[in-house]
């Protein structure tokens, strides 16, 4: 009875075990929504403050805060989503950033480095070191996407 | 001067000043086009003056001068072979204006350029900066149209080039400086072609109606206060 009961507990173990394996290998086009979704939220959270920057709206210290913190933390989310994996699926990425990897990590890096600047300061309600950390943020984004993204 | 020729005035200063503040432009559109969003601002006011001239030389097209209308340089297709063999027998130019061929070249970019300030009003790159129409229409019609602006612009070089091409045969193989003519307004013609045709010159006054309704429309366009 109790090696029966092992062997059940075992053998869910092992089966649930292969299960999640397979759980965590998230399929290529799945991957690819991953990484887009990532970069639409980040154009939207980006979009108001950049108005804001040009002076097409009024400044709005809260609304800053709260969209460049959601920033910060999208800008960490695509980049497990250029998996090798997804090197066939239709997307605009360029094949340079799967075969430059180490300049498209600096171009990652670079990015998540200025919007945890312009988080910082936007929670601070730091009005002058927003507008000075908004144009990293820009130039991060441009930058990569001149290198990396197909027009 | 060779001998039975004679130097005849034929472009009018507003087809001149629209051709080269056109080569200007369109230089700086190459240049802000591909230099990312700090530039993207003056990029789209280019690409809105861009479009005022491009409307007022159609409009110049119908009340400017003689040799600046549609009417006096498109012609039909027999023209245009009969134009063709003339220039591969590198005969002197009997057209006073534009040869039909060249004609039909005008017409063609202003049309590409029309396309590429329409496709531009409603792209995006992106980032922080999109066409004043962008509003209007969905994310991913912006995208398409972006394609299309990228596109249309590789077109727009490849036309340019063309267009360079021919000047440039005109000017080794034909001996017809036509670059020098676009400046001054001034060609030298064998002296039967240049009776042809009677160059009527438009007050320039209207040109800058004309220029002026051209601009008031790209800012309602831009702008649509409407």
């Amino acid at each position: 009875m109790r090696t029966k009961l092992l062997a059940t507990v075992i053998s869910i173990g092992v089966l649930g075990g292969a299960s999640l394996e397979a759980l965590a290998q998230a399929k290529p086009d799945v991957l690819v929504k991953q990484r887009q979704a990532a970069m639409t939220l980040q154009g939207k959270y980006l979009g108001p403050i950049g108005a804001m920057m040009k002076g097409a709206a009024p400044y709005n210290a809260d609304v800053v805060a709260l969209n460049a913190t959601f920033l910060e933390n999208l800008a960490r989310m695509p980049w497990d989503g250029f998996d090798a994996s997804t090197k066939g699926e239709k997307s605009k990425a360029k094949p340079e950033v799967f075969t430059d990897t180490a300049k498209f990590k600096a171009a990652a890096d670079t990015l998540e480095a200025e919007t945890a600047k312009l988080g910082a300061a936007a929670r601070a309600k730091n009005e002058a070191g927003v507008r000075a950390a908004f144009g990293g943020v820009a130039k991060a984004c441009g930058s990569c996407h001149d290198g990396f993204r197909e027009k | 001067m060779g001998a039975g020729e004679t130097q005849v005035k034929v472009w009018d200063a507003p087809v001149r000043l629209f051709h080269w503040l056109l080569v200007l432009l369109f230089a700086f559109m190459f240049f802000t086009g591909k230099s990312g969003s700090d530039w993207m601002e003056w990029h789209m006011r280019a690409g809105y003056a861009i479009l005022a001239l491009v409307l007022f030389r159609i409009l110049w097209g119908f009340a400017g001068s003689t040799h600046a209308r549609f009417s006096s340089f498109l012609s039909g297709p027999s023209a245009c072979i009969e134009c063709l063999k003339h220039l591969l027998a590198r005969k002197p130019s009997p057209y006073p204006g534009h040869n039909p061929l060249g004609g039909w070249m005008v017409l063609v970019l202003l049309l590409a350029l029309l396309f590429q300030a329409g496709t531009g009003m409603f792209a995006n790159d992106d980032l922080l900066s999109e066409g004043p129409l962008a509003a209007l229409v969905s994310k991913a019609t912006s995208d398409q149209l972006t394609v299309f602006h990228v596109w249309n612009f590789n077109l727009l070089l490849l036309l340019a080039g063309v267009h360079l091409a021919a000047v440039l045969y005109h000017a080794g193989l034909m001996k017809e400086n036509l670059i020098g003519a676009m400046f001054t307004g001034v060609k030298r013609l064998p002296a039967d072609a240049a009776g042809g045709v009677a160059t009527r010159f438009a007050s320039p006054w209207l040109a800058l109606v004309l220029l002026a309704v051209a601009a008031f429309a790209v800012y309602l366009i831009v702008k649509r206060p409407f």
